[in-house]
């Protein structure tokens, strides 16, 4: 990441610092911001003329330099990606937007895509210049309706007004978009997945080696990129890698969306700076939790939980700092957990979406994820479990991680084991009274 | 690459998978959804290992050495890796034996037997399971899981012959890969996620010819053949490795029997011929031998009715009866897929009668034996160009699947230590296919072109014609080469192209050029064009003009073997013709012409009529004397498949009576005649060929050994005089289903319904037929019985019928004006 601003003191850090503006959001919320008019109002695809007018291998190169990492919860660095694609041989290519948001406590792209849906078309044209592709895909969650509906009508605005299709804002490049809804399956967010249930195929993940940028859709190079870090590549363009990386950490470069849910006085999606803490997004952004917490989920349901405690809210949303924590930044999917909030309850609904959304490709997560360990959790809340049905699960989970063909065991294995660690006195009193320490009244996600 | 499997250092070839390694060193992990000749997938998780390898310094390019003791330092995979998906790295290290790794294996385990019922004692599988192996192997005794197992349906009958138990599934995905990779008929698909996943088909059946093998790779017993289900244990069957007698491919079989009786023909392995899989007929057809009214007695006609005897009186009935006709007025014929020692057999004992009428039917009027440049099946999964003349799905089913292994371009991997490759890397799931280095020609629509880049669809008949303006096409623009203007030239000779022949003019230049263009180009034909010896010449010259090597698919499994020994008559006017007014007495091998009523009513008035059959038939019914004979499965001795690739029959331990075969024949009339006749026993035989060619077949390993094309010399001296191709309105196609054996098969009979009377939708309303009605019409002479079955990749005015040793494939008159429709009876159309 050369030529990047390197000087830690002068980060923007925090959403306070005057110097932070809202961008990716700046129009979400906003009455009739989403239509093509409105866009081009405010210098929308401006960007991409910028873009275009540059080479390929500049735009890969300034996104480089900007510190842009995957926004879909891995955090690999954009334009590296990027940079993987093989040289063109004249034949079909593909960037794919992986709007298949299904994470729970994940919700920053459907509102990108609701209200600002030209956003996420100029930076799949710009993605799509980068690595010379002609054709775009977004593959949009089925839930999503608003937002594919959204995102076509945007789709033929710009086909109508020359932006996509051939020789897009008058030059000689050819771009144009597939609109793809899914089924309702968490494993296509998954991008080999998501690849296979484009064409047609049932969505279990491929096998990688090759990776989508030597055989991707239809076995063509493809680069998949999250909503978040598509919209945010205009505003690297428009606005400069250095004023994308003057926010951030050393580590964490740029802008992110904390989507903070559970016992919280203000839900919602709060566009931040990378580095802010947990405690500004808690209790300054999400007004605080509502009485006592012990937990909270830093980003998305997939990430282990991390207490509730002056050090850990403390932590910046990094990646490198949640990984050194031994959970990750994911998503950003923020959920506080409160104290009176039975952890035995709320593991169990965790596991009960995994165990939902396993593909069935592979053993331990077919037979553990999603048969053994959803019924483990439920004879312990049924008041049925022995403290040895604690350490079977936790042997079990040990069983899963780092064994299954793809990530989805891992994320149900995670939270699971990460949970014992914290709460093991939940489990244990659970399994000898046969009644929760805290016996639930609403579950706290329904 | 060097690489250390545990202790064991070990030199492999890049692109191995880790797996292969570690057998190659003489370790084992464990393993469900790999399987021989498919992509690896890395989905049921239990060949973890752990791995590790060196790693290059970024900024130096040097290995990074560990500081204690000065050697490249190993970098451990975080987690275990599925070995299968994993190709080995310079300097890799794996461990197969640690700690970690048996924790690893131990836990894969019980998580495949969660959901997995513990009935190993009622399971057909059972004893032969890799899953009971595996969790004796690799588990730990005991289960964890205290809750209700998957309750799923037990016995759903995925198609008549494969019977699916969903609780015992394990979703390796074998069969479900199986499907999309080797045959290319995806039938077969997971239904639903996660832990509710079960295969099924969303079709009515398992509409592919080679839908059995499914049974052969299921790890566990959640797919059964239907034929063998409850029919006795593992550890009970005797098995016998054999090569079918079915068509010619010579695939690989292994029967197993038990108390005198076949139960179920699973694949064998040849790595040449079938590598693992076989055919549906050939699986499932196998019930007939078992079928109560085999012929297991000699018998002769006393007052009228067939008595039986013992095997010496009836010798002593048969010398007596041939002592009286002249012998150049006797004829011999064997069955075209008698051995090659039966062959030798019948040859002695045509030579000791003194006729020169013997021969082997069917046998089309070109020779099957290719010329100098034979393609073996190797070349044709290999070739980069293919030219295909009839539908060798149906007449050499093996040929059809090592075609559809030349178009995933991936050529055979070489044999390791442990044998063939368990996870091949280069195999994917969904290969994109070279569709464009087939075409196939044919004079219907066949399941091979679903598969081909190019179809042609000449006349029927026609095949002659179109080669013949290939060859002419061939040849002009070679000439045209050489000419002033090439580009003009070139134009001219496509100038007087007939598009009457099955193809445009452009069609035909292009295939041209493919066979120029490719490496290895492979001419295959079948018996349309062996119906006619003026399209088998054209096909044999254009092969020579386009360079390509040449595969003919003969009309059953030894045709090529018993023309290549020259059991054959000894001038083409002594062919085979039982219709023949000059013949007085016939010695017929599993031969019934008498169906035909012409040939029934001349062989009321001959001298003698001598049939060895298995079971009772017009020709029987007619015959002095009645021999028992043993089908394919029971035969000790040798057969040559297309290929020219010698191959060991051997017989299963079946309960046939006093059944033998060919050469039992001529051992028990010899002894009548006091004469030692070669070719008495099958080792007599074998001392026979061995003179001839140069070959023990006793010693024949298990995999065959290919016989170097006859000289050409001794082709010419045995060159056929042409006979002129028949014609009619009924096209005779090969079946990949043995129609005379379809009404002792049971099961097969269900899968694949009743032999078929094909023809254009349009021809049968202008007929009034309906589907699935059973009609009577004479073919060749033929009475057939066949149901109703309008198909639109039937040409209209041409009416398709199945086959049968008596009826050669090829044109034949159709009497449509006698056609007897069979009231009420309709069947199911497969």
């Amino acid at each position: 990441m050369s030529g990047a601003v390197t000087d830690t003191v002068d980060r923007i850090t925090s959403r306070r610092d005057p110097r932070f503006e809202v961008t990716l959001y700046a129009y979400v919320g906003v009455e009739g911001a989403h239509t093509l008019d409105a866009y081009l109002e405010r210098g929308g695809y401006d960007a991409a003329r910028r873009a275009l007018a540059m080479e390929p291998g500049e735009v890969v190169d300034l996104v480089k330099a900007s510190g842009l990492r995957g926004r879909g919860g891995a955090g690999f660095p954009a334009g590296v990606k990027w940079s993987f694609m093989p040289p063109p041989d004249g034949r079909d290519r593909y960037v794919v937007c992986n709007a298949d948001e299904s994470e729970p406590g994940s919700c920053k792209d459907r509102y990108l895509m609701e209200d600002d849906p030209h956003q996420l078309i100029e930076g799949m044209m710009i993605a799509g210049h980068a690595i010379q592709a002609t054709t775009g895909v977004i593959y949009v969650r089925g839930e999503y309706h608003h937002a594919y509906e959204r995102l076509r009508a945007a789709m033929e605005e710009a086909r109508a007004r020359g932006i996509l299709g051939r020789g897009v804002l008058g030059t000689d490049v050819d771009f144009d978009l597939i609109l793809h809804r899914g089924a309702g399956a968490y494993i296509c967010g998954e991008e080999t997945a998501l690849m296979n249930s484009f064409e047609g195929l049932r969505a279990n993940p491929r096998l990688k080696p090759p990776f989508p940028a030597q055989a991707g859709v239809y076995g063509r190079p493809t680069t998949i990129n999250n909503v978040t870090t598509l919209a945010s590549v205009v505003h690297v363009v428009a606005k400069g890698a250095d004023w994308f990386a003057a926010m951030g950490t050393d580590d964490s470069k740029g802008i992110h969306h904390a989507q903070v849910s559970g016992a919280v006085a203000r839900p919602g999606v709060f566009e931040v700076p990378l580095g802010i803490t947990y405690r500004e997004i808690i209790h300054d952004l999400a007004g605080g939790p509502v009485g006592p917490a012990k937990a909270f989920i830093p980003g998305g349901t997939s990430c282990p939980l991390l207490p509730f405690d002056d050090a850990h809210l403390d932590l910046p949303m990094e990646y490198a700092a949640m990984a050194n924590a031994g959970t990750m930044m994911g998503t950003g999917g923020v959920i506080v957990i409160p104290q009176d909030q039975c952890i035995v309850d709320a593991m169990y609904n965790v596991v009960r979406f995994y165990a939902h959304e396993s593909c069935g490709k592979c053993t331990p997560c077919r037979e553990g994820v999603a048969t053994w360990l959803p019924k483990m959790y439920q004879k312990l809340l049924a008041g049925l479990g022995t403290p040895e049905d604690v350490d079977l699960i936790e042997d079990m989970v040990k069983n899963l991680r780092g064994t299954a063909f793809c990530p989805l065991a891992d994320a149900a294995a995670w939270p699971v084991q990460k949970s014992l660690e914290l709460f093991r006195d939940e489990y244990e009193y659970l399994a000898h009274h046969g009644t929760p320490m805290y016996p639930a009244k609403d579950r706290w996600s329904a | 690459m060097k690489i250390h499997v545990n202790d064991v250092p070990l030199d492999v070839a890049p692109g191995t998978s880790v797996i292969d390694a570690v057998f190659a060193a003489g370790y084992d992990v464990p393993y469900f959804c790999s399987q021989e000749y498919m992509s690896p997938i890395g989905a049921c998780r239990m060949c973890l290992a752990r791995v590790g390898a060196p790693r290059k310094d970024r900024a130096t390019g040097e290995w990074i050495l560990d500081e204690a003791t000065g050697d490249a330092k190993i970098f451990w995979f975080p987690n275990p890796m599925a070995t299968c998906t994993t190709q080995v790295m310079e300097g890799m290290v794996v461990d197969t034996l640690s700690k970690e790794v048996k924790r690893a294996q131990n836990g894969m385990v019980e998580f495949t037997l969660v959901n997995h019922p513990l009935d190993c004692p009622t399971c057909d599988k059972g004893g032969a399971c890799e899953l009971q192996d595996r969790a004796y192997e690799y588990g730990t005794g005991e289960s964890r899981f205290v809750f209700d197992k998957r309750h799923q349906e037990k016995h759903h009958a995925l198609s008549e012959a494969i019977t699916l138990d969903r609780e015992r599934c394990i979703h390796c995905k074998r069969c479900v890969r199986y499907f999309e990779e080797v045959p290319g008929d995806e039938v077969l698909d997971f239904i639903e996620r996660g832990g509710h996943t079960y295969i099924g088909t969303l079709e009515d059946g398992l509409p592919s010819p080679f839908s059995g093998n499914i049974t052969d790779i299921c790890p566990v017993g959640a797919l059964l053949d239907s034929t063998s289900r409850f029919r006795g244990r593992n550890w009970e069957y005797h098995h016998t490795d054999t090569t079918s007698l079915d068509d010619p491919s010579g695939a690989a079989l292994r029967i197993d029997a038990r108390t005198g009786r076949i139960e179920r023909i699973k694949a064998g392995l040849n790595d040449e011929v079938n590598k693992t899989w076989i055919d549906d007929g050939t699986r499932f057809g196998h019930e007939y031998a078992d079928h109560a009214d085999r012929i297991t007695l000699p018998m002769v006609r006393k007052d009228g009715r067939l008595e039986p005897v013992a095997w010496s009186e009836a010798m002593r009935v048969v010398r007596d009866k041939l002592g009286g006709v002249d012998g150049t007025k006797v004829g011999v014929a064997i069955r075209a897929d008698a051995t090659l020692e039966e062959g030798v057999a019948a040859q002695a004992l045509a030579a000791h009668l003194g006729t020169g009428r013997l021969d082997h039917a069917p046998r089309p009027a070109a020779s099957v034996l290719p010329g100098g440049a034979p393609a073996t099946l190797r070349d044709v999964a290999t070739s980069d160009g293919l030219l295909v003349l009839g539908d060798p799905t149906h007449e050499a089913a093996i040929v059809d699947l090592r075609i559809k292994d030349a178009l995933k371009g991936v050529p055979p991997a070489d044999l390791l230590p442990h044998g063939v490759p368990i996870a091949d890397l280069r195999l994917t799931e969904r290969m994109p296919r070279k569709t464009e280095i087939l075409t196939v020609v044919a004079p219907y629509r066949t399941d091979l072109m679903k598969h081909a880049g190019r179809t042609v669809t000449p006349p029927a008949g026609g095949e002659g014609a179109l080669l013949r303006a290939l060859l002419a096409l061939a040849h002009a623009r070679t000439e045209a080469q050489g000419a002033s203007d090439p580009g003009k030239a070139a134009d001219a000779a496509l100038a007087g192209w007939d598009d009457a022949v099955g193809m445009s003019a452009a069609d035909a230049a292009a295939l041209l050029d493919a066979l120029a263009a490719a490496e290895a180009p492979v001419l295959i034909w079948g018996g349309f064009v062996s119906a006619d010896p003026d399209a088998d010449a054209a096909a044999r010259a254009l092969a020579t003009a386009v360079g390509a090597k040449t595969l003919i698919l003969g009309p059953m499994a030894n045709a090529a073997g018993l023309e290549r020994i020259g059991v054959l008559p000894s001038h083409e006017r002594y062919a085979y013709d039982p219709a023949s007014s000059e013949v007085r007495a016939w010695i017929l091998g599993d031969l019934d012409p008498a169906q035909d009523p012409t040939v029934a009513k001349r062989f009321a008035d001959l001298d003698a009529l001598i049939v060895h059959a298995a079971f009772e038939n017009a020709t029987t019914a007619l015959a002095d004397v009645v021999l028992p004979a043993v089908t394919g499965y029971e035969k000790e001795g040798s057969t040559l498949n297309a290929e020219g690739r010698l191959l060991p029959v051997r017989a299963a331990p079946v309960e046939a009576g006093a059944a033998t075969d060919f050469t039992g024949v001529v051992k028990a009339y010899g002894e009548a005649a006091g004469e030692r006749l070669e070719g008495r026993s099958v080792r007599s035989a074998r001392r026979v060929l061995k003179k001839r060619l140069d070959v023990d077949l006793a010693e024949l390993p298990d995999d065959g050994r290919l016989l170097p094309p006859a000289p050409a010399a001794a082709r010419g001296a045995r060159a056929l005089p042409a006979r002129r191709a028949a014609t009619g309105s009924a096209l005779v196609v090969p079946s990949l289903v043995r129609i005379e054996h379809l009404d002792r098969n049971p099961t097969l009979l269900r899968e694949h319904g009743g032999p078929t009377l094909r023809m254009h939708p349009s021809d049968a309303h202008a007929h009034g037929l309906t589907r699935g009605e059973v009609v009577t019409v004479p073919v060749g002479g033929i009475p057939r019985r066949l149901v109703v079955a309008p198909d639109d990749g039937v040409p209209e005015g041409t009416w398709l019928v199945p086959t049968l040793p008596d009826q050669p494939v090829g044109l034949h008159p159709l009497d449509l004006d006698a056609l007897r429709r069979e009231r009420g009876e309709t069947a199911e159309v497969a």
